[in-house]
């Protein structure tokens, strides 16, 4: 909803004339200034031209999606967040800063604003004193500069994003919290459970546990079915708050995302067996010419893994609300480009397209919280459960590569009640394996 | 075209980059992940996992009592049947017994009685065989003695008494029996 305001922007950037448009496109009332940011883009070569192009693009669609330090409620308004800034002041030593809005910070006269692209260059007083007149907020857009001495450390700013992590956060506290209050009373434990409530959560656990966990992790899923079953519903509630009016998308932000990852990175390396060690650093039955090649491939991909996971939930929560957004943003381009006639006869395939982009997008939602789980199980399950399996495999057929993305998928089948094949796995565990390893792959 | 760069000149806004790298996001989302991680762990999945678990358990056990309840119903109605019929057989039994005993008891009575009779008829003939022995033994010296008078009356003359007696013997022996 919030999108349509800023699609509306860039229409007449399409046309692309003068940097005038350009500018009109960012709302600058002053067009003559377009020239110097031509001209501050020219240094950076390469830079120069590209965000012309950029701008013929939909930079509505990225800016929604882009983090930032301020809550965007168009038409409502902007609600600016708080600056924290770890210091590294003039004197030495560590200072704090902490603002309540960027224009707080700034008018303190001790941070200033400089361009991202200017490689730490910052804006002239005057400039930072017209950027924060602008009606557009141009100055959330650049970055925070220490005025004078002293540069920042770290910035502990809060962003939308991070209001997003908030906010998930706290639902999801609230929601489990609240269904395990019915546990505790005994509703679900001596009885069967009651409400819409907790029997959706319910049938989510124990997917997680029994369709996830158990298969991925083996005989040792419980000490990791919290983990899972939290990073499971983190994502989930943060893909559908972004399906919200004025949502945001914390995953849809690479930081977040990244943190995710690390974490089952952190666990995956922590719990990993010695056999685990032994075979990423030493792989046995391999011949000793190979190992070079192999060994580095091996460490490698226990970056690669972790990494895979982070940029497959960024880019599919990315991707699905840019697609939105540019679908609703056809509209004024078509009325731009067109004129209105066309633009309303647009609506009739946009909205429809949009529509069901939503609906792929729930979808979604659920499908890569499902993968960011399953994934971390079965890494984790690979590291721990490395001496069992191996020890199947030798007897069948001999030693192989562990790294075999299938063949852990495969064995993953085995894993389980020990003596007991897991009820379900034959049907559900291999097809998921192999989703999710076309993924991997692409 | 490109008008001359002023100094003060207003910059634009840049475009925000996605890819942009912020340790501070980083560190806030762990933060707040690794406390809702913490609180879950402890509050939330913790006990609802036992819970579930707790819950399947019972289900698992109370189906299990259950079909044991059913096994035992059935083993307990088995028995019964088969108390009952021997209950059945064995009242049939005693019956049977009790007739064939009565039977026996009976037959055993009309031998006895039987034999009783016999032995009381034969018992009565012997008695009067000896009775009838008697009899004629007693009437045998009595008729001898009468024969011996009365020859004694005719002849008149003593005769041996012991010769007397053995010629009266021998006609009586010469007389016909009975």
């Amino acid at each position: 909803m919030a999108a349509a305001v800023p699609v509306l922007e860039p229409a007449p950037a399409v046309a692309q004339e003068t940097h005038g448009s350009e500018a009109q496109a960012h709302g600058q009332p002053d067009q003559t200034h377009g020239g110097q940011q031509q001209g501050g883009h020219g240094n950076d070569g390469g830079e120069g031209g590209h965000s012309e192009e950029e701008n013929t693009g939909n930079p509505g669609a990225v800016s929604h999606s882009a983090d930032g330090t301020y809550l965007n409620f168009e038409p409502l308004g902007i609600v600016e967040l708080p600056r924290l800034f770890l210091t590294s002041p003039e004197d030495g030593g560590i200072g704090f800063d902490a603002f309540a809005s960027t224009k707080a910070a700034l008018k303190s006269d001790a941070y200033t604003l400089a361009h991202p692209d200017s490689a730490g260059a910052s804006l002239t007083h005057a400039q930072v004193q017209e950027a924060l007149a602008d009606p557009h907020h141009d100055y959330l857009y650049f970055t925070a500069q220490k005025a004078g001495a002293g540069s920042i450390l770290i910035d502990f700013s809060i962003t939308r994003h991070l209001v997003a992590v908030f906010v998930t956060a706290l639902l999801l506290i609230i929601l489990a919290l609240g269904v395990a209050r019915k546990y505790k009373r005994g509703v679900g434990r001596e009885e069967a459970p009651r409400g819409t409530w907790q029997n959706m959560v319910e049938v989510m656990i124990v997917f997680m546990r029994d369709e996830v966990a158990k298969p991925g992790l083996g005989r040792h899923y419980k000490s990791y079915l919290p983990y899972i079953l939290t990073v499971f519903f983190f994502i989930l509630i943060g893909n559908l708050l972004g399906l919200l009016p004025w949502g945001i998308t914390a995953t849809s932000n690479i930081m977040v995302t990244g943190t995710l990852a690390f974490f089952t990175f952190l666990i995956t390396q922590f719990s990993g067996t010695k056999e685990y060690w032994q075979h990423t650093l030493n792989p046995p039955g391999v011949p000793l010419f190979v190992k070079p090649f192999l060994v580095p491939a091996e460490i490698i991909g226990l970056f690669t893994k972790p990494l895979a996971l982070a940029f497959r939930l960024f880019g599919n929560m990315l991707s699905g609300h840019i697609v939105l957004i540019s679908m609703l943003g056809l509209i004024f381009i078509f009325t731009a480009q067109f004129g209105t006639g066309v633009g309303v006869g647009s609506i009739f395939v946009s909205v429809p397209l949009t529509i069901f982009m939503y609906v792929l997008k729930l979808a979604v939602s659920f499908i890569q919280a499902y993968i960011f789980a399953i994934l971390s199980a079965l890494f984790i399950g690979l590291a721990i459960e490395e001496h069992e399996a191996e020890h199947h495999e030798e007897e069948a057929t001999g030693p192989q590569p562990h790294d075999d993305i299938d063949d852990f998928m495969d064995r993953s089948e085995h894993f389980g009640p020990k003596d007991e094949p897991m009820l379900g796995g034959d049907g559900e565990t291999k097809p998921t394996g192999q989703t999710t390893l076309s993924q991997t792959a692409g | 075209m490109p008008l001359p760069p002023t100094p003060l000149a207003q910059v634009e806004p840049p475009t925000p980059n996605l890819l942009e790298p912020n340790v501070g996001l980083v560190f806030w989302t762990a933060v707040v992940f690794l406390a809702v991680l913490w609180i879950l762990w402890k509050y939330a999945w913790g006990p609802i996992t036992d819970a579930l678990e707790e819950r399947e358990e019972r289900i698992d056990a109370s189906m299990t009592k259950a079909e044991r309840a059913l096994e035992e119903a059935r083993q307990i109605q088995a028995e019964n049947e088969k108390n009952r019929r021997e209950a059945e057989q064995e009242a049939r039994q005693i019956l049977r017994e009790a007739r064939e005993e009565a039977e026996q008891l009976r037959e055993e009575e009309k031998q006895k009685t039987r034999k009783e009779i016999q032995e009381m008829q034969e018992q009565a003939r012997a008695d009067i065989e000896r009775e009838k022995e008697n009899a004629l033994s007693e009437l045998r010296s009595e008729v001898a003695d009468l024969a011996v008078q009365a020859a004694g009356k005719i002849i008149g003359e003593n005769l041996d008494e012991n010769r007397q007696r053995r010629l009266v013997d021998d006609f009586i022996d010469d007389l016909p029996r009975n």
